[in-house]
């Protein structure tokens, strides 16, 4: 008998469909997207450069505020959904109720009404520029989801591994950071790559706390140009090119971590 | 064989909700002794086992292992631990770490052993265990009698007092079973402490010095191999004895 693998697959927000990376086929849904995408692009460019290649030309500055935004909040939101997660599974009763508290409240309200309450709220104590207090209001926001993906993570490892680290004498913080969560990382990576994908889509939602991500700088070209459709043309083609590419990258590293499998 | 216990049960209760899986149970256990403990499924030999080293917290009684009382609240069960090597029915070995990884990572961390030094240790106990071509590959690669192999040699990795095995063999094919056997054996010549529950009889008759059996949550006959297969007084004893032989 070998030891049972569990096969999960965790999706807390609807990131993208991450392409399996067993699948040989050139001709995917991915490839098909990423190709009418790219040559929509392309095409729209060469086609009629007034307006899409100004268009094009404006908005690399607003694509990476959407990066800033975006890296920052996953990398912010790690050390929280661990937190959250362990806490959620903590066998401490208020360590416990304080985290699933927070994941209850933050599943409850729309994603833009939180944004605007946390950074109006963060306004009301200190002064922060708006590129960082709409960083903070979209960690707080995904850590609870993050936390789940950890909680979800943690979860799906045998508990034969604990009882194994804690009868070699490893005390729980060990067990945890040197048995579980190495393994967890398998079952949490992926989805963690898929809500960096959501977050990447739905830090177009802080543009309406004036930062000049993606889709802001459509809007300001737009409200001078007054090319409302193209420009949004423009910006959703360009999330669609960034978000596919992640998703290849997601699963390219989803790969790479079966690396002790037989 | 009446010198100091190294492992004392006194009067041990353990409930889940309303089942009683430990109802007064007193077991002493001397240094260097063989126990081997039967009894039907459910009986309550896991939960026994695993009370040793507080894998399972008792709700009424005392432990003492090496002197130390587990069940007390000051008690570091993490050193206590580390003399306590345990054997589950499905290995648990680390899936993410290479088997010489499996080996040297508790002694290394808890003992701050340097890395050559564990190493050197692991590769001896892996040659002991007959499996010491596969250091360095990871345990999904091995099969399950190797991987319990490994999983003994990591215990004895930390040098433990008493070894602890949970039907160390139920997971296996057949034709593994001797190999894991054969270390065990090996290990008890060697004087080591043991404490395994298993449904090997043939094992049990050449290595144990006592057998215990228990059913509902008690012991409810104890004696060597001998009084135990030749002249059983339980009805329940002969019963279990004659549906396994
Ligand atoms: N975590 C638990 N929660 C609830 N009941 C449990 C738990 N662990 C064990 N039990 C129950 O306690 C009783 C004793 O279990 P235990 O595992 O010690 O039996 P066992 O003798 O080892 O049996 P087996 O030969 O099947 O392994 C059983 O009735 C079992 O269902
Ligand atoms: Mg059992």
């Amino acid at each position: 008998m070998s030891v049972e693998k569990k096969e999960v697959r965790i999706a807390v927000t609807d990131g993208m469909l991450i392409p399996s990376g067993k699948d040989k086929n050139v001709i995917t849904a991915w490839s098909i997207s990423l190709i009418f995408a790219i040559c929509s692009i392309i095409y729209l460019c060469v086609k009629n450069p007034d307006p899409y290649l100004d268009i094009l030309k404006f908005l690399p500055d607003g694509i990476l505020v959407t990066f800033q935004v975006t890296i920052s909040a996953i990398l912010l939101t790690i050390p929280i959904g661990l937190a959250t997660g362990m806490g959620r599974l903590s066998e401490n009763r208020i360590i416990n109720l304080v985290a699933s508290t927070y994941v209850e409240i933050i599943r409850g309200i729309p994603l833009l009404v939180q944004l605007f309450f946390i950074y109006y709220a963060i306004g009301e104590f200190v002064q922060l520029p708006d590129l960082t207090a709409a960083i903070i209001a979209m960690s707080v926001c995904y850590g609870a989801y993050m936390g789940e993906v950890f909680r979800a993570g943690i979860d799906a490892v045998d508990s034969g591994q604990a009882e194994a680290a804690r009868s070699l004498g490893f005390n729980k913080t060990e067990t945890m950071f040197m048995v579980i969560l190495p393994q967890a990382w398998r079952t949490i990576l992926p989805p963690v790559g898929n809500e960096f994908i959501a977050l990447l889509k739905d830090s177009s939602l802080v543009s309406i706390l004036a930062v000049s991500e993606l889709l802001r700088r459509g809007r300001e070209y737009a409200s001078v140009t007054f090319n409302y459709f193209e420009c949004y043309l423009m910006v959703a083609l360009i999330y669609l090119v960034i978000t596919l590419l992640l998703s290849k990258a997601v699963s390219i590293m989803e790969n790479k971590l079966n690396y002790y499998d037989d | 064989m009446t010198t100091n216990p190294i492992i004392q049960v006194e009067n041990v209760y353990k409930f889940f909700g309303q089942l009683t899986a430990l109802n007064d149970v007193s077991l002493n256990i001397s240094s260097g002794e063989k126990v081997v403990i039967l009894g039907p499924s459910g009986s309550g030999k896991s939960t026994l086992l695993r009370s040793i080293n507080r894998l399972e917290k008792i709700d009424k009684g005392h432990i003492i292992v090496d002197g130390q009382n587990i069940t007390a609240p000051e008690c570091n069960i993490n050193t206590v631990r580390q003399e306590l090597g345990m054997v589950f029915q499905s290995f648990n070995l680390f899936p993410h770490k290479t088997v010489l990884g499996n080996l040297v990572m508790a002694p290394m961390r808890l003992k701050k052993m340097p890395k050559e030094e564990a190493e050197a240790i692991a590769l001896e106990l892996l040659k002991k265990v007959g499996i010491s071509d596969k250091a360095h590959v990871y345990p999904a690669k091995l099969s399950g009698g190797q991987q319990q192999r490994v999983a003994i040699a990591r215990a004895l990795a930390m040098n433990p007092k008493i070894m602890l095995f949970d039907e160390p063999t139920s997971a296996l094919d057949p034709e593994m079973i001797g190999e894991v056997l054969d270390v065990m054996t090996s290990l008890a010549k060697e004087g080591m402490t043991m404490v395994c529950v298993t449904h090997e009889m043939g094992f049990a008759r050449e290595v144990a010095d006592r057998l215990v059996f228990m059913d509902h949550g008690e012991i409810i006959e104890e004696g060597t191999p001998e009084e135990f297969f030749t002249n059983p007084k339980h009805p329940r004893l002969k019963q279990f004895l004659e549906q396994i032989l």
